[in-house]
């Protein structure tokens, strides 16, 4: 690929050994794409946090403590205490493992499908193509929140129903991106000459058309994370995503926080600078994946 | 003195009555609103959300005395009816009524009108309604019988003294024969002090003044406006910020008036018990809960201060299916209370005492029972729930969250698909007929549990039969207790709600045991 | 281009027609219906007195039978009648797309007024501490959900002003409208800002880059107007583009946005008409957003061919 070929131009004197080469990629990239690196570090800790929630929330998320209620941020409640006495700076780093399940989930079904369905319905054209181009006209016609109300309004609130609420209007998107790619690969002389060796057609897509729709397909991939999650937090803003005990960001925000905007501020602040911290991330990440990998998209 | 002496002198004193009360006409009353009214028609919803804004489109036959605290048997007064009989066997109860009143159509409102609302509301005549969830209320009521255009009489099958409490409050308006249960349910008619005028789903209410009122210089008010804010918060900020006079009763919590006050002082609110209360709905039908030492190890877990301190500070009241005194008329003394089981002051040796009983059914901390909470996903709801279940915790019971949204609850509930349900329900009236009829009688649709119990309803009967108040209400506190120990429907707390306005508006009296009854406005004035 | 008109139009009519269905079996798959919601108000569960309301209101019949009734009447301009406020549809939602057209409108206006000229002068003064700086705003922006920056807003009128800009009443005049619209249209165009700003900035430094620019500079125009003539020209192109993509969205923060100042608008009447199992207003309030949407998408695509003549489609 075309970042590490130029890695390997630019960099004469290596020092040897493995983890020092690690180091010196990852130097040569933060000097390269800063605001990139900024955006993975934030993935980092989000990431971490949603792992390692258990052991990183000083207090347990779910436990009611009266006396607590409404407590400003202090050195028990670093960030305050919401009207049950819950601890919001444990519930946030919990919250963060339900917004990374959600959005990888949602990401993963939605991209993979999107990615099988473009696959297939560039490659192998003819009826089931159409078929696949009128499903994704009809998916777009539609708001991706309407249909994720809509959706989970008639699933009843679960956490794999708002998942599934969400990956479903992520596929056409996807799956009309990577159909484009399939169109324009599928002329290229590699595939030629992999069908003139007699290769099934199956076997060329799989192994040849695919991984060069990989590129876009990760770049798309990460700017859905950050549109999959800002919908997980209006859904449960709305009173129709994640439902309790689980901790959401959009749902901390909801009618309980919302109902203390004067008495409670940090009920409203903190969720929501999550949200926005978590999505900008991945939007930083995005765009210097999109400058590394897909040159012709580059700003 | 001479006769003009003495004119002048009866125009000075009338001048002076006059002024020194001092009501000023005019002004519409701005109003917050919660929720979308169902229909506007106060007989098919059982709802504050339509009686409170609905009501000054009514009279009823009898009304309770504003001047009174408590919506009492002995503080009613007249309405539609001037003045009212009781047979000498208990049974008939007979209404004379005013004359001359009109409906807001034109058309005179005569005894028929009575007897066609009373005939559907009971069940006896297809009115066409949608629902009709007060029909229990009626099941006393044989027949209605018109004497004139002016006179109308109940037969009862048995004596009831609370027919007159249910006859006024706010769910019982009189409804005009001529105009059908749909249009009432959109644009209704009535005889009250404000005229409807129109409904705009999820946004406003708007009444105007009545100028045929038949009572002569009122209302005050030129007209009512609500406006419906779904977000409690903004509401109240809207209120504060001067956009409105008054916020729908109950709607303040506890907590926010504090910081109402805070940033308003002269701003009136007064918190009071809105009857409405948070129950256990226990499937007896189905394990873990058909074993009555389970249910019994429920009971125990309850911590129902921990309820009222995290849902209100303190502030929400503990007690049985009746509300609790002082501002309830048929709940325990504290005397009485602390003999019931499961309301003892101790709740770490209830909750040891439960523990107990877990280990010798096979459960520990390292093996507990798992149990479904459902419940309706609301936030009231769904913040009682998360309570029961840390409470549940003490006694080896790992409760999860199921919470449904609310068509699926009730058909749930119909199916009895469920372990135990969180509810909250209000009532109506502060009377044990309504609350022990409704909601604990066999095959009430109420009764969502389908708790049955043959000896306790001869008691519900005989307690609705009898006229010394004093004895009535001992009977009703051992009813209480019963269902209580039972298990029938584990009270856990009573919520208390707080109704704020400026100091502009006068003329506003709430009642302390009921939210539902004194929304007529035609005592409200504004002074601004 | 005639032709590519007609079939577009065609297109748009079976996408319609898809939608109708799709929307409708969606919502027969949600249990419960008006029945159960009109009851749990009033906590009853008797089934025999639900099913009177099912069948005066048509519910029992078939799927087709329904679905029938509902397209012919469509054709006819009869929407049906709302469970809920037993009134027509068209006299509920009529009179709220206008709420929600100025409120979209507005922020639409407000994106183009702020994005536009930042995304010029972020290309222009490229790599700058500014162009950082406006880089930042715009994808913060695009990380903010709608509502929280509605919260805030709020809190802080609350806070600084002790005002609250919620819908309150309907305002009288044209200028009520605009005061009370012009707060939630900065909360949802935020975002739609953010968009074209970016893309404004790349498509600006794409042409920028570009051979004739070069000539026109060389040929000594000054720098002020080869970017306002030429280079400006082409950023016409983002903001269609934004319109486009961005309708979609656009009705995601608007439901959110309207839900939070209390806006009685279309958007948020959906929810609402969703909560309620109001088939008939959900039903056709979908099939006016994808209609919408599909307008919005057509004019879009023509759009682009009038631009830029380069862009000719042969499908």
């Amino acid at each position: 690929m075309s970042a590490r070929i130029e890695i390997a131009a630019e960099q004469p004197s290596r020092k040897p050994g493995r983890m020092s080469e690690f180091w010196n990629d990852v130097g040569y990239l933060a000097r390269r794409y800063p605001l990139g690196v900024a955006g993975a570090i934030i993935m980092v800790i989000f990431v971490f946090a949603a792992v390692f929630a258990g052991t990183v929330a000083p207090l347990d998320p779910f436990t009611t403590n009266p006396r607590a209620s409404l407590a400003p941020p202090g050195s028990k409640y670093l960030m305050g205490a919401d009207m049950m006495g819950r601890d919001v700076f444990s519930r946030m780093i919990h919250g963060a493992r339900i917004s990374l399940a959600v959005s990888l989930g949602a990401t993963f079904l939605g991209s993979g499908f999107g990615a099988a369905l473009g696959l297939a319905s560039g490659y192998v054209g003819g009826w089931f193509d159409l078929l696949v181009q009128r499903v994704a006209e009809i998916m777009q016609s539609l708001p991706l929140l309407v249909m994720a109300l809509v959706i989970t309004a008639s699933l009843g609130p679960s956490l794999p129903n708002t998942i599934i609420a969400i990956a479903i209007p992520l596929i056409p998107n996807v799956a009309r991106v990577i159909r484009s790619n399939v169109l324009s690969l599928r002329e290229m002389p590699f595939v030629e000459a992999a069908k003139a060796t007699g290769m099934s057609e199956f076997r060329i897509a799989v192994i040849h058309v695919l991984p060069n729709t990989l590129a876009p397909l990760i770049v798309l991939a990460t700017a859905q994370l950050g549109s999959t999650i800002l919908t997980e937090a209006s859904l449960s803003f709305l009173g129709l995503g994640v439902p309790e005990p689980w901790p959401s960001w959009g749902r901390m925000l909801s009618e309980s926080a919302a109902e203390y905007v004067r008495t409670a501020p940090w009920l409203v602040i903190f969720p929501g600078l999550a949200i926005s911290l978590v999505v900008f991330g991945t939007n930083l990440l995005g765009d210097a994946l999109r400058d590394a990998l897909d040159p012709r998209q580059r700003d | 003195m001479g006769f003009v002496a003495r004119l002048l002198m009866a125009c000075l004193l009338t001048l002076c009555a006059g002024t020194a009360h001092a009501q000023k006409q005019g002004g519409v009353l701005r109003v917050t609103h919660r929720d979308n009214p169902p229909s506007a028609s106060i007989h098919e919803e059982a709802t504050i959300s339509t009686d409170m804004p609905f009501m000054a489109v009514f009279n009823n036959l009898v009304v309770f005395d504003s001047d009174s605290k408590q919506n009492r048997l002995d503080r009613i007064l007249p309405d539609l009816a001037t003045s009212w009989k009781l047979s000498d066997d208990d049974k008939t109860l007979t209404f004379q009524l005013r004359d001359g009143v009109k409906w807001h159509d034109g058309k005179p409102f005569t005894s028929a009108d009575v007897k066609c609302t009373w005939d559907v509301v009971s069940g006896k005549v297809d009115g066409k309604m949608r629902k009709n969830p007060h029909k229990t209320w009626w099941f006393n009521v044989k027949e209605i019988t018109v004497n004139g255009p002016l006179e109308v009489a109940f037969h009862l099958t048995d004596p009831q003294p609370s027919l007159l409490v249910m006859l006024a409050g706010g769910f019982a308006p009189v409804y005009p024969c001529h105009v059908p249960a749909a249009q009432m349910r959109t644009h209704p008619i009535g005889t009250g002090p404000f005229k409807f005028v129109e409904f705009k789903q999820n946004e406003s209410i708007r009444l105007e003044r009545n100028p045929q009122y038949w009572k002569p210089g009122r209302p005050y008010l030129d007209g009512i406006e609500y406006s419906i804010i779904a977000n409690r918060s903004t509401a109240i900020l809207a209120l504060v910020a001067g956009k409105f006079d008054l916020t729908l009763t109950g709607e303040v919590t506890p907590e926010l008036v504090k910081d109402v006050k805070a940033q308003v002082p002269q701003m009136e609110c007064l918190v009071q018990p809105s009857n409405t209360q948070g129950n256990l709905l226990v499937n007896r039908e189905r394990p873990p809960f058909d074993n009555p030492l389970i249910r019994r190890v429920l009971s125990l877990s309850i911590d129902r201060k921990a309820f009222s301190d995290i849902l209100s500070r303190g502030v929400y009241n503990i007690g049985g299916a009746m509300l609790a005194p002082p501002e309830g008329l048929w709940g325990w003394s504290p005397e009485f209370m602390a003999t019931v089981p499961g309301y003892g002051a101790d709740v770490e040796k209830s909750r040891e005492e439960g523990r107990r009983i877990m280990r010798e059914l096979g459960y520990g901390p390292d093996k507990m029972m798992p149990l479904k909470v459902s419940t309706r996903n609301i936030a009231d709801y769904r913040d009682a729930s998360v309570i029961l279940i840390d409470h549940l915790k003490t006694v080896y019971i790992q409760g999860e969250l199921e919470p449904l949204d609310s068509s699926v609850w009730y058909a749930r509930l119909a199916r009895k698909d469920y372990a135990v349900g969180m509810n909250v329900q209000g009532t109506g009236i502060d009377d044990p007929d309504v609350q022990f009829f409704e909601n604990y009688l066999c095959g009430s649709e109420r009764n969502y549990t389908s708790y049955c119990n043959a000896d306790l309803e001869k008691l519900y009967h005989q307690q609705s039969m009898m006229k010394d108040q004093d004895a009535r209400r001992k009977l009703v506190w051992e009813i209480d207790r019963k269902l209580q120990e039972d298990g029938a429907r584990p009270v856990v707390y009573q919520s208390q709600g707080g109704t704020c306005w400026w100091p502009q508006v006068k003329g506003l009296k709430l009642a302390v045991n009921s939210i539902y009854n004194h929304w007529r406005f035609e005592d409200v004035w504004l002074d601004r | 281009m005639l032709s590519y008109i007609i079939r577009r139009l065609l297109l748009m009519v079976v996408t319609l027609f898809d939608v109708s269905i799709t929307i409708f079996l969606l919502l027969r798959i949600v249990p419960g219906n008006i029945a159960d919601i009109l009851f749990d108000s009033a906590g009853l569960i008797d089934p025999a007195e639900k099913q009177k309301i099912i069948a005066d209101l048509g519910l029992d019949k078939s799927l087709p039978v329904q679905y029938a009734q509902w397209i012919l009447g469509l054709f006819r301009g009869d929407l049906g009648f709302s469970y809920v406020s037993e009134k027509p549809v068209i006299d509920e939602i009529l009179p709220r797309i206008p709420i929600t057209a100025r409120l979209a409108g507005l922020a639409l206006l407000f994106a183009i007024a702020m994005g536009v000229p930042l995304g010029v002068i972020s290309a222009v003064r490229q790599n700058t501490g500014l162009d950082y700086a406006l880089r930042v705003l715009s994808l913060s922006g695009l990380s903010m959900p709608s509502f929280w920056l509605g919260l805030l807003i709020l809190m802080a009128f609350v806070h600084y002003f002790g005002t609250i800009p919620i819908y309150d009443r309907a305002p009288a005049n044209f200028w009520a409208w605009l005061q009370m619209l012009v707060i939630p249209a900065a909360a949802v165009g935020f975002r739609s800002a953010a968009l074209i700003m970016r893309l404004t900035r790349s498509s600006m430094l794409e042409v920028l880059r570009q051979d004739y620019v070069r000539t026109a500079r060389s040929k000594g125009l000054s720098d002020g107007s080869v970017t306002y003539n030429h280079a400006l020209r082409n950023a016409v192109l983002p903001v269609i583009t934004v319109i486009g993509v961005e309708t979609a969205f656009l009705m995601g923060g608007l439901i959110v946005t309207e839900t939070v100042f209390n806006i009685p608008g279309v958007a948020r009447f959906l929810v609402e008409a969703i909560r309620w199992r109001d088939y008939p207003m959900v039903q056709n309030l979908v099939m006016f957003i994808a209609l919408v949407v599909v307008v919005v998408n057509l004019i879009v695509d023509l759009a682009y061919m009038f631009v830029d003549p380069r862009i000719r489609y042969s499908e």
